[in-house]
C-alpha cells in the first residue's frame, strides 16, 4: 500500500488552455506526483464516513502510521471504532522496485493471529468503503501509459489533466483521469472508469494543506456514481517526520494495538 | 488449588490494574452480548442451543504496562449459569522483551480450523468445534516471554498448571459413549497433580518478512485428551470379556513443528506440520493389557488462499500419519481431511455469505457450515446459518443426527 493520504487525485475545471510544447508529458506529470516529497514518516488519525444512497451514514475511526524505508514504504493502521472492528490492524509493505506486489497482513482480534492477505484481494472494498485496497495504494507510473489530455485553471492554479491506461489487461479500471496541480504535484480529482469504460467513481479532494512543510490531503471523498454512495475520509492530528520507529511495522505491534 | 491460584492471579491483576489506572488515561471497556438459538433439523426436532452469553473486556495500556481482564457469563438451556475468566493478564513491556503473566489464550500456527501446532491453549469441545474459535480455546495460567530481534520473535511459554480440554458430558448432543463389548465401568479422569514438575513448556521462533512468514516451535506438554486405560475381566472358561474398567489418564506428549505462509502468484500459500511423540492410541491387540499402544505421528497441512470471480476462497488439505503403524490400532494409519472456505461480501461489507466445509476423506463424511451475517448497524450483527453433518461415521458423520439451523444476534460495545 502506498501514500494514499498524500497521493490520490483531484479537482474541478474552470478554464481550458491550449497545450504548449514546453508542458510536461503525462508520464512526467505522474512521475512528479509519485516522487513528490511526503516526509520520512507520518502519523495521523483517520475518520471514514460511509454514506449510502438513502443518506444513511456509518463511521469508522483509525490511527495510521507510515514510514519510508530504503526499499519502499511501510504502513500500519489500527482500527479504533466501531466496537466490532476495534483492535483490528492492517499492515502493508510496498516496494520501490517496479512491478513488485505489496505485502499485506491483517490482525483480527477474534482470531488472535496475524494473517498474510492475498494480493488478489486488492480490488476488494476497504472496510466496506468506496475505496479498494488498490485505491489506497500508490500506483507506480510504470504500470500505466499516460497521456496529458488538457490543462485547466482551478482557483488560479494551473491544473494538468492526465489520462492513465493500465498496461496489463484485466485491471479493475479501464482508465483513470487525474487533475494535477502544476508545481505542487498534488492531485485534486480523479475519475475512474470501469472495464466497459463507463464512469464508475470520482475521487475529490475537499481540503489539503501544508503540514510540517509537506502537502497533505486532509479531506477527500470517493463517490461511486453508479451505486450512488460515497465515502469521505478526514485526516486529523497529522504529524510528519517525528521519528516513527521501525519496529512499529511489525507483527508485535499489530497485535499490541494502537498507542 | 487451581481455584486459589486463579483467584490470586485475578487479585494481583486487579491490584496492578488499579495502580496502572491511577497513572494512565481512562481504561477501555468493551464487550458483547449475544443470543444464540439453534434448532435440530432431525426427525425429532428440539433446541440444539438456547444460549445467552456476555463477554466484557476491561483493558488499559501505557508505554510500559498493560492489562486485560475478560470475564464472561453464559447461560445455556438446562445448564447452570457459567461465569469465568477467559483472560486476565498483565503485560510488561521492555525494549526488546515483553512479559505476559496470567490467564491467557495463546494461538499459534497458520492453519484454519485445525489444531496442529496450535496446542498451547486447550479446547472447550463441549459443543464439538462449532463455537467461535475464541470460545473454543480455553485460557490458561501462564508466563509468556517474547524477545524481539529484528523481524524475529523468540517466545517461551511456561504453564505451571495443566488445564485439560473440556469434553462433552453424558447427556450432551455431542457426547460419544466409548464402545465396548460389555458395558464398561467408567472412572473419573486422573489429572496430573498440581505441581510445578507437572507444568508444560513451549518455545517458538517466528519471523514475519517480505517473502515469507514462518514459525518453528516445540513443546513438552500433556495430551489434552485423556487416554482410556482398560482393565478387562475375562472368564477363564469361555475366554470372553465379562467386565471392563475404563480409567482415563493424561500422558506427556512432546512435539516439534512449524508453519509458513508466503505469496504465490497473487495467492497465499500456507503450510503447517508437527511431529508428535508419545501419543497413546487405542488398540485391539490382545497383547496390550490396557488397550493402548504408544506411537509417534505426523500431522500436517497445506493450504491456499485466493480470489476467484470475486469470491474469497481458502482450501486446505490436512493429513495425520501414525508412524510405525500396527494393524490392531483403532485409528487409520492415514487420516485425511480437506477444508474449504468460500465467502463473499455484499452491500458494502454489511452482508457476508460464507460456506466453511470440512470433508473427511477417510470415511467420506463432512461438516458443512453455511452462514449469512448481516451488520444491521454498527456493533449489531445478526447471523443465520446451519451446521450440517453428512455421512454415517468418521469425525463428522457420527454426528449425522445433530444437523441444526441457528440464529444469532450479537451486540458489541
Amino acid at each position: 500500500m502506498k501514500r494514499f493520504s498524500l497521493s490520490a487525485a483531484f479537482f474541478a475545471a474552470i478554464a481550458v488552455f491550449s497545450l504548449s510544447a514546453q508542458e510536461p508529458s503525462g508520464l512526467e506529470i505522474m512521475q512528479k506526483v509519485y516522487e513528490r516529497p511526503t516526509g520520512g514518516d507520518l502519523v495521523s488519525d483517520l475518520t471514514m464516513t460511509l454514506t449510502n444512497s438513502r443518506g444513511d451514514t456509518r463511521e469508522r475511526k483509525l490511527r495510521q502510521f507510515r514510514k519510508e524505508f530504503k526499499d519502499g514504504e511501510r504502513k500500519i493502521m489500527f482500527f479504533l471504532a466501531p466496537a466490532d472492528v476495534k483492535d483490528t490492524s492492517f499492515m502493508s509493505w510496498s516496494w520501490n522496485a517496479e512491478g513488485k506486489d505489496d505485502e499485506q497482513w491483517i490482525y483480527l482480534p477474534a482470531l488472535k493471529r496475524v494473517k498474510r492477505i492475498s494480493s488478489d484481494s486488492k480490488s476488494d472494498s476497504f472496510m466496506g468503503s468506496d475505496f479498494t485496497y488498490d485505491d489506497l495504494g500508490e500506483r507506480h507510473p510504470s504500470e500505466d501509459t499516460h497521456r496529458r489530455i488538457g490543462t485547466e485553471t482551478v482557483e488560479g492554479e494551473t491544473v494538468y489533466l492526465v489520462e492513465s491506461v493500465p498496461r496489463e489487461p484485466g485491471s479493475l479500471y479501464s482508465r483513470t483521469v487525474s487533475w494535477v496541480v502544476k508545481d505542487k504535484w498534488v492531485g485534486l480529482k480523479k475519475e475512474f472508469f470501469d472495464p466497459k469504460d463507463r464512469h464508475l467513481k470520482t475521487l475529490t479532494v475537499k481540503k489539503y494543506d501544508r503540514v510540517d512543510g509537506f502537502w497533505v490531503l486532509l479531506e477527500f471523498e470517493m463517490e461511486n456514481v453508479q451505486k450512488e454512495h460515497r465515502t469521505t475520509m478526514r485526516i486529523a492530528n497529522v504529524a510528519i517526520d517525528r521519528g516513527v520507529e521501525d519496529e512499529l511495522f511489525t507483527e508485535r505491534m499489530m497485535m499490541r494495538g494502537a498507542r | 488449588m487451581k481455584k486459589r491460584l486463579a483467584a490470586f492471579i485475578t487479585g494481583a491483576l486487579l491490584l496492578a490494574a488499579s495502580g496502572l489506572a491511577a497513572g494512565a488515561e481512562g481504561p477501555a471497556l468493551s464487550g458483547w452480548v449475544r443470543s444464540h438459538t439453534g434448532l435440530l433439523l432431525s426427525a425429532d426436532p428440539g433446541y440444539a442451543v438456547l444460549q445467552n452469553a456476555f463477554s466484557l473486556s476491561f483493558e488499559q495500556k501505557s508505554d510500559r504496562l498493560a492489562f486485560k481482564v475478560n470475564p464472561f457469563a453464559r447461560l445455556d438451556l438446562d445448564q447452570p449459569l457459567e461465569i469465568g475468566l477467559r483472560e486476565a493478564y498483565l503485560d510488561l513491556y521492555f525494549d526488546s522483551l515483553q512479559l505476559r503473566i496470567g490467564q491467557q489464550q495463546i494461538i499459534w500456527g497458520k492453519g484454519e480450523g485445525v489444531f496442529i501446532t496450535d496446542v498451547v491453549s486447550p479446547k472447550d469441545l463441549r459443543s464439538f468445534i462449532l463455537p467461535d474459535f475464541t470460545e473454543v480455546r480455553l485460557g490458561i495460567p501462564a508466563l509468556r516471554a517474547d524477545y524481539y530481534l529484528g523481524g524475529s520473535t523468540f517466545e517461551l511459554v511456561l504453564v505451571p498448571l495443566f488445564v485439560p480440554s473440556r469434553s462433552p458430558e453424558p447427556g450432551s448432543l455431542w457426547y460419544l459413549a466409548p464402545s465396548f463389548p460389555v458395558p464398561p465401568t467408567l472412572h473419573p479422569a486422573v489429572e496430573p497433580a498440581a505441581e510445578l514438575e507437572n507444568g508444560e513448556i513451549f518455545a517458538r521462533w517466528s519471523w514475519l518478512g517480505a517473502a515469507l512468514d514462518f514459525e518453528l516451535m516445540g513443546g513438552l506438554m500433556w495430551d489434552d485428551e485423556p487416554a482410556l486405560h482398560l482393565a478387562r475381566t475375562i472368564d477363564s472358561g469361555t475366554g470372553q470379556v465379562t467386565a471392563i474398567d475404563v480409567q482415563p489418564r493424561y500422558h506427556r506428549l512432546a512435539l516439534a513443528g512449524g508453519s509458513f505462509s508466503t505469496t504465490l502468484a497473487g495467492a497465499v500459500l500456507r503450510a503447517e506440520g508437527a511431529f508428535y511423540s508419545g501419543k497413546r492410541l487405542a488398540t485391539t491387540a490382545p497383547t496390550d493389557a490396557d488397550g493402548l499402544v504408544e506411537k509417534n505421528y505426523l500431522h500436517y497441512l497445506a493450504g491456499l488462499d485466493f480470489s476467484l470471480a470475486g469470491l474469497q476462497l481458502s482450501a486446505q488439505l490436512v493429513q495425520r500419519v501414525i508412524l510405525d503403524y500396527e494393524e490392531p490400532i483403532v485409528q487409520d494409519r492415514f487420516d485425511t481431511t480437506a477444508t474449504l472456505r468460500v465467502s463473499d461480501t455484499l452491500l458494502r461489507d454489511t452482508l457476508r455469505l460464507e460456506l466453511f466445509a470440512y470433508l473427511g476423506l477417510n470415511d467420506w463424511d463432512a461438516l458443512l457450515r453455511p452462514k449469512l451475517s448481516w451488520a444491521a448497524a454498527d456493533g449489531l450483527e445478526i447471523s443465520a446459518g446451519a451446521d450440517l453433518f453428512l455421512g454415517d461415521e468418521g469425525t463428522f458423520g457420527r454426528f449425522d443426527g445433530n444437523d441444526q439451523a441457528y440464529l444469532k444476534a450479537k451486540v458489541s460495545f
